[in-house]
């Protein structure tokens, strides 16, 4: 048995991303540099042979993962585990958790313009947001941050994958021609 | 002078006060920046007047907006206390209207990315799929029926007791001979018949563990077809086994071995 036949097993065996150093608990020959070895083993091989899987970095972590290309077949099966999507409203709480972590639910709603509780407990609930600290004033309201759960369900490798507020098409300065408008109407 | 009055606003499509005044500034190419809050204000109005009273919570949270739009409008018409007049009443507004169009954008981008990764499937915890549970049944029991139920309740009778001791257990070995002899006759054997001619239990309970000790043996073997069916004991594939050991196990029961009590 080979590494990277060993980090393989683990890697389908595991229903969450592993980082390199988690994988190499699994024996005492193997540490991090090794199994970073093996991964990039796995990867070009996985490549060359057209697997249908690939490793993909989620949540600072690896996880095997099918390529996009293979889910209208996946998708009639109930076996496969499949995470459901977020509502609009969700998202935008969960957009506003994100860039502005650590923050709490009054602020969250000031932002929103509107009542959130409901949905920031779903938010809890899923398992994307968690309250990671207490504020100050009045009643020391808890603050929101988000979750490696969170990363998971973007398929965002680290908080850094996070679009950028700079890369937004939001105009935030100033808006002086028309045809900027439009150009964000479309 | 503009199209205000053919401006048409469905405020269920928008997701608060901040969505739909987004909507109402960006719609008209209006500068973020130079709000006209009078006419802003009247569409905002006109907007949620339909605003159905269903959801008080939502309701009330465009009209704070509203009160907001009023005040800032009375605030630019109204010369402010010295030293306030370098602020724009609006200013407040337009950060928060910019901000909020900043993460509606955001919340896009997440929407792709959520919409990629579900692409994308790897090992997962299934969660088994909820079963259906029998809704509660109505009781349709009568207060007549409960009445004539409580009436048939019978006392238990008082049993008269046997206080017997048994000084003389029953040898298993008499037992085991008993059920090798009845199953050597026959293919099988009910044990209420090996047991009917014993008012004992002891008879009873030694039968079954000779029957047992028998049956892990595969000197013979015991059916039952459900629990509190009749108990056959069948011929076992080692039938013709020395069973003479099992004696032994109550080597102390045999001096004092009775005959049968028939």
């Amino acid at each position: 048995m080979n590494d990277a036949s060993i980090v393989e097993a683990i890697l389908f065996a595991s229903d969450a991303p592993l980082t390199p150093g988690d994988i190499a608990r699994a024996d005492e020959t193997l540490d991090e540099d090794r199994v970073e070895a093996a991964l990039a083993a796995l990867r070009a091989d996985y490549d060359r042979s057209g697997r249908a899987f690939e490793l993909r970095e989620v949540a600072d972590g690896v996880q095997l993962m099918t390529r996009p290309e293979f889910a209208p077949y996946l998708e009639r099966f109930d076996t496969v585990p499949r995470t459901s999507r977020l509502s609009g409203p969700a998202l935008e709480a969960l957009a506003i958790v994100a860039y502005r972590q650590p923050i709490s639910r009054i602020e969250v709603e000031y932002v929103r313009g509107v009542n959130s509780t409901g949905v920031i407990r779903t938010l809890i609930e899923r398992g994307l947001v968690e309250g990671v600290a207490r504020g100050e004033g009045v009643g020391r309201p808890v603050l929101y941050g988000t979750t490696s759960r969170f990363m998971e369900h973007f398929g965002f490798a680290s908080l850094e994958d996070l679009p950028r507020p700079e890369d937004l098409p939001v105009v935030l300065r100033e808006s002086e021609t028309t045809s900027d408008l439009e150009n964000e109407e479309a | 002078m503009t199209s205000e009055g053919l401006l048409v606003v469905e405020t269920e499509r928008f997701r608060g006060p901040l969505d739909l005044l987004l909507h109402l500034i960006r719609s008209q190419d209006i500068d973020i920046f130079d709000i006209p809050v009078a006419r802003i204000t009247r569409q905002f109005l006109a907007a949620i007047e339909e605003l159905s009273a269903n959801d008080v919570d939502e309701a009330g949270e465009f009209l704070e907006m509203a009160a907001a739009l009023v005040r800032i409008k009375a605030r630019m018409l109204l010369p402010g206390p010295s030293g306030e007049e370098d602020q724009d009443p609006r200013a407040e507004l337009v950060r928060r209207l910019l901000e909020y169009e900043q993460i509606r954008e955001i919340a896009l981008r997440l929407r792709t990315a959520e919409n990629d990764r579900g692409r994308r499937f790897a090992k997962g915890f299934v969660e088994p799929r909820p079963r259906t549970i029998a809704g509660d049944v109505p009781l349709t029991v009568t207060w007549d029926e409960v009445m004539a139920a409580a009436a048939g309740v019978v006392a238990p009778e008082e049993r008269e007791r046997e206080h017997r001791v048994f000084t003389r257990p029953v040898a298993m070995r008499e037992k085991v001979d008993l059920i090798v002899a009845a199953v050597t006759r026959a293919r099988r054997i009910e044990f209420d018949r090996l047991i009917a001619p014993w008012k004992e239990r002891v008879h009873a309970v030694m039968t079954l563990l000779a029957g047992l000790e028998l049956g892990r043996r595969r000197v013979v073997s015991l059916r039952q077809r459900k629990p509190f069916s009749p108990l056959w004991i069948y011929r076992g594939s080692n039938v013709g086994a020395d069973v003479s050991d099992m004696a032994a196990d109550d080597a102390d029961a045999v001096p004092n071995e009775m005959e049968r009590d028939s």
